[in-house]
């Protein structure tokens, strides 16, 4: 049930679910898979953003039908909701340096993990970036959490003028970095990562159909033998030298090194 | 006619030799083995699942994205991805065992010796009551030509499969054709124990903000409530043109839904999409037609066979 909806920029929604079940199990980077009423084949599936009490939260964009019907949905609205689905992120030992770097609405895995890194001691610093400050969500509530968040944006609208990965040089590396957002600030973090040999933990997002693991519409290509992997054998003729994985049930976290970006 | 207590009316069916608990199952490559929505659901309220294509050769399957939501369906083009006979059989068909409901194999080729070659090793698998031959593939010896879109090319495979197997073999056909009564015919005569229709409806959508095809395979395949129609009346046709029973599938999301399939001739539905969505479908479907039958006053789910197709040919159960 719909408990809360919260215009938080145009076209950007919060909305909350009494969801005593997930709220309890959640770990940063897991989805649920959402049903609304209406002619619509498959679930929505929506990254958790908070889980306080009996309830989660989701934060999106208008993007097309479903995300419009939820972002409009009346209070009480009875919604269906599997999950949480998906694997999460790795937390380092105490005292160790994550960086955490989320472009736009990429910042949803962060609130859960941040606070995570917040409880297990884990020195934390947070790079917020967009293209421009109407598309910048999340820093305040991530603020209060007590996390350290710099902002920044292309056109210099908020915080510095530049992209979130000019923000990782300003830093002595950290012991383990974690991305999520557009694919292009993702391809261009796990390489810098990668060939930094820094370890770096990406949540992916793909075009889901069923949301379970059973129609293989979600993939990402992976390392061949990447645990992630389908784990088929390649094929006599196959000229493609990587494997499949399903973000919806394998991921949506992957080891940067895992990635192929190539594909 | 007086309405029957639920426990007094029969829901199995019969597909060949094979009996099924119930009239629902699981539709290919919607599915896998059931183990993933084991996770949230009862899988054994299935009469049976299908099991996703196996090919002869590991496909690693067409690029991204390969689906996208369309108005109440899904487009997609996974393109078979999938592990190859030889690895299906080393790590796959170990866990059939475990299936909590009965086996439907399926097989996709692209010559008539693959689909006998995959076919074959299929045989005799555990919990394994019939083979379902996925013959909306293209055929490499007709020039790509779909099997499924040629009556000679459907029965050359339902010949071959029937050569080399003892289970009851199922001939998947498509709905893109013109007819597909000459089809059906053609698979009943080759010997096929039962057909199944329909497989996904061809389409595609074009990503207009970066003008280009949105499927990276250019062309998918339309499933879900969109194509319902479309599957009722193949199967109303195909079963006014053969008497082997028919699984009805296509858009099939609550108990209504299969009935039409059932009322038009359909001796056992299948669903696929509908899961994606709602995973308790199965049970909800099941219970649906086996109250239909007690509405009426009818003792099983297969008296309802085809009662309300008039030219239905195929046997009729009171
Ligand atoms: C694991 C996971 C977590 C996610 N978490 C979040 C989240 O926290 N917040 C969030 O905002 N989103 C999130 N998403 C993304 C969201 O699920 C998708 O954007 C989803 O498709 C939106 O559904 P919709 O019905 O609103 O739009 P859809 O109808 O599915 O459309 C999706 C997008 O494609 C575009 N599109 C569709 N058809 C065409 C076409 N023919 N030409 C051009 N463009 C087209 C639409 O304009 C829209 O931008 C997540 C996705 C995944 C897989
Ligand atoms: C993602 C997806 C994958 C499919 N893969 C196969 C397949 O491998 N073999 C096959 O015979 N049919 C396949 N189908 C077709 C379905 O088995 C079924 O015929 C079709 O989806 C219509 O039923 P529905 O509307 O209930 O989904 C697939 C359908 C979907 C949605
Ligand atoms: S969305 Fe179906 S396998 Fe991931």
């Amino acid at each position: 049930m719909i408990t809360r909806r919260e215009c938080v920029a145009p076209g950007f929604w919060c909305v909350g679910f009494r969801a005593p079940r997930i709220a309890g199990a959640v770990r940063a980077a897991q989805y649920v898979a959402i049903d609304q009423p209406g002619r619509f084949a498959v679930r929505l599936p929506l990254g958790i953003w908070t889980a306080e009490g009996d309830e989660i939260t989701v934060l999106f964009r208008e993007w097309g039908e479903r995300t419009a019907q939820l972002a409009h949905s009346d209070i009480g609205t009875a919604v269906d909701l599997i999950g949480p689905l998906g694997n999460d992120f790795t937390i380092p030992a105490r005292g160790a340096r994550a960086t955490i770097v989320a472009g736009g609405l990429g910042v949803v895995p962060f609130w859960l993990l941040g606070k995570r890194l917040l409880a297990a001691d884990v020195q934390t610093r947070v790079v917020l970036g967009a293209r421009t400050a109407a598309l910048l969500v999340g820093a305040a509530e991530l603020r209060a959490l007590g996390l350290n968040v710099e902002l920044c944006t292309d056109d210099g609208t908020a915080g510095t003028r530049g992209s979130v990965l000019d923000a990782l040089d300003s830093e002595p590396p950290a012991d383990i970095v974690y991305g999520c957002g557009p694919p292009n600030m993702l391809r261009a973090l796990s390489k810098r990562c990668v060939a930094a040999n820094m370890p770096c933990e990406i949540s992916m997002e793909e075009t889901f159909g069923c949301s379970m693991g059973t129609c293989w519409g979600c993939v990402v290509p992976v390392r061949r033998g990447a645990k992630q992997g389908s784990g088929y054998p390649k094929a006599h003729a196959e000229s493609r030298d990587f494997d499949y994985s399903r973000v919806c049930f394998d991921g949506t976290v992957y080891a940067a090194a895992d990635l192929v970006w190539s594909a | 006619m007086t309405e029957l207590a639920r426990e007094r009316i029969d829901p199995t069916t019969r597909i060949g030799k094979s009996e099924l608990k119930n009239f629902v199952i699981a539709a290919s490559g919607c599915y896998n083995r059931g183990a993933e929505f084991g996770r949230v659901t009862d899988v054994s309220a299935y009469g049976a699942i299908t099991l996703k294509s196996v090919t002869l050769q590991p496909r690693l399957g067409n690029g991204m994205p390969r689906v996208l939501p369309a108005p109440a369906g899904l487009l997609n083009a996974i393109g078979l991805q999938g592990p190859g006979i030889e690895h299906f059989l080393a790590h796959d068909a170990p866990h059939l065992r475990e299936v909590q409901t009965a086996v439907i194999a399926s097989v996709a080729g692209f010559s008539v010796a693959e689909f006998a070659e995959v076919a074959a090793r299929m045989d005799g698998l555990p919990n394994v009551v019939a083979i379902e031959l996925d013959v909306s593939c293209p055929n490499v010896d007709r020039e790509g030509e779909c099997f499924a879109a040629n009556p000679e090319s459907t029965a050359d495979v339902v010949r071959a499969v029937k050569a080399r197997v003892r289970l009851p073999v199922i001939a998947k056909l498509t709905p893109n054709v013109t007819d597909v009564k000459p089809i059906a015919r053609a698979a009943e005569s080759a010997g096929a124990d039962a057909i199944s229709l329909i497989n996904a409806v061809r389409g595609m959508a074009i990503d207009v903000a970066r003008s280009q095809p949105w499927l990276a395979n250019v062309s998918g395949g339309l499933t879900g409530p969109a194509i319902r129609p479309i599957a009722v009346l193949a199967v109303w046709e195909a079963a006014q043109a053969v008497r082997i029973p028919i699984i009805g599938m296509g858009g099939i999301e609550t108990g209504r839904d299969a009935l039409e399939f059932v009322l038009a001739g359909a001796s056992a539905v299948a669903i696929g999409t509908a899961n994606f969505r709602n995973p308790d479908v199965a049970a909800l479907v099941a219970d649906a037609l086996v109250d239909a039958a007690a509405e009426r006053g009818l003792t099983s789910v297969r008296a309802l066979v085809g009662s309300a197709n008039p030219s239905f040919a195929g046997e009729r159960s009171h």
